[in-house]
């Protein structure tokens, strides 16, 4: 008895360690979804090429599709543009969904359509275009509707408008090999 | 209440700019709105109430959470409306579910924990003490104890 008591804080210090230990290497931005396994919230917003084609969650049933939100003035977004077209090219549907940041009026700010959509072109061009088409949500209404906490962030939709998986920050080779590819594959048959 | 006006539109100006002064239909909704941007937490920056940070999706939480309130809706409400898209991460008071349990019960299992380690203490110490006691022998007094031993160090010496 003596003896163990001995070992106690012996076993504490260890334990504690390895708590602190495993802390180093979590990931303090990863967390539950709640919109996982849920249909896409109810939405209608226009194409930002053509803004009078407007989308619903209805559009895109059938195939299941990445939803990749995004914006030029993000530079991880640019970052992952080149690996997203690369996956288009293997045949993965991706659609984008423009997240337009708020446009300060006291600064003199105004939202200019033709503005943003020359910039965007031009952005795919360099870049590259992975997107099949781009949603432009202004208000940041659907985004704000799947807890979007920044860009970029990605959702799998499933042929029956389930969304699946929600991946916070950039898809490399990495990340899609680890995360995605499979429950992407899974959703295919 | 001047000044609370004025910090919200400081808080608010800077990030919205269109929203110059926030006016409520009652103090109670004013209440609500300040307790309810103090409470939820901004998902994108980790430790900050959406009161204090300008962070986009802060700015939107800040505005829909006055939206809400202004449509009368009570605290309830508005929180079950930002954690069935963000989370319970968003609350800064977590539900006591499976997950959090423990944050419950291990102060708890502590003090018991506590409380049964002095009890044992208390016993083992008891042990100690009560067989001495009960020998009728007298002990002989310390003294003659310590003379004994120097006079033994002395001859072997």
């Amino acid at each position: 008895m003596r003896k163990l008591a001995f070992f106690i804080p012996f076993v504490l210090f260890i334990a504690l360690s390895v708590f602190l230990f495993s802390g180093l290497f979590s990931n303090p931005m990863e967390r539950e979804s709640s919109v996982i396994n849920q249909p896409l919230p109810a939405f209608a917003l226009p194409d930002l090429q053509q803004p009078e084609k407007i989308w619903t969650p209805d559009s895109v049933k059938g195939k299941p599709y990445l939803l990749n939100v995004w914006g030029t003035w993000c530079v991880t977004c640019n970052a992952e543009l080149a690996y997203l077209t690369e996956l288009r090219e293997q045949g993965v549907m991706i659609v984008g969904l423009y997240y337009q940041q708020p446009v300060d009026a006291a600064f003199g700010e105004v939202f200019n359509l033709s503005a943003l959509q020359q910039e965007v072109a031009l952005k795919l061009e360099q870049q590259g275009n992975p997107y099949q088409w781009n949603i432009l949500d202004k208000d940041r209404t659907l985004i704000f509707d799947l807890g979007v906490t920044g860009a970029p962030e990605t959702f799998l939709i499933d042929a029956q408008g389930i969304i699946r998986y929600h991946h916070i920050g950039d898809i490399n080779p990495q990340v899609w090999q680890q995360k995605l590819a499979a429950a992407y594959q899974s959703l295919q048959e | 209440m001047k000044y609370f006006i004025f910090s919200l539109l400081l808080i608010t100006a800077a990030a919205q700019g269109t929203q110059a002064l926030i006016e409520f239909k009652s103090p109670e909704q004013q209440a609500l709105f300040k307790e309810l941007t103090h409470e939820l937490r901004c998902p994108k920056c980790q430790n900050q109430n959406i009161a204090d940070s300008n962070a986009v999706v802060a700015v939107d939480m800040r505005a829909k959470t006055l939206e809400l309130v202004q449509q009368g809706q009570n605290k309830e409400q508005v929180l079950d409306y930002m954690k069935s898209r963000y989370g319970d991460f968003v609350h800064y008071q977590p539900p006591l579910n499976k997950f959090t349990l423990i944050l419950w019960l291990l102060p708890a299992l502590m003090v018991c924990g506590l409380i049964v380690l002095l009890l044992v203490r208390r016993r083992a110490e008891r042990s100690l003490v009560l067989p001495e006691s009960s020998e009728k022998t007298q002990p002989q007094p310390l003294e003659q104890q310590l003379d004994q031993l120097i006079e033994q160090y002395r001859r072997k010496s």
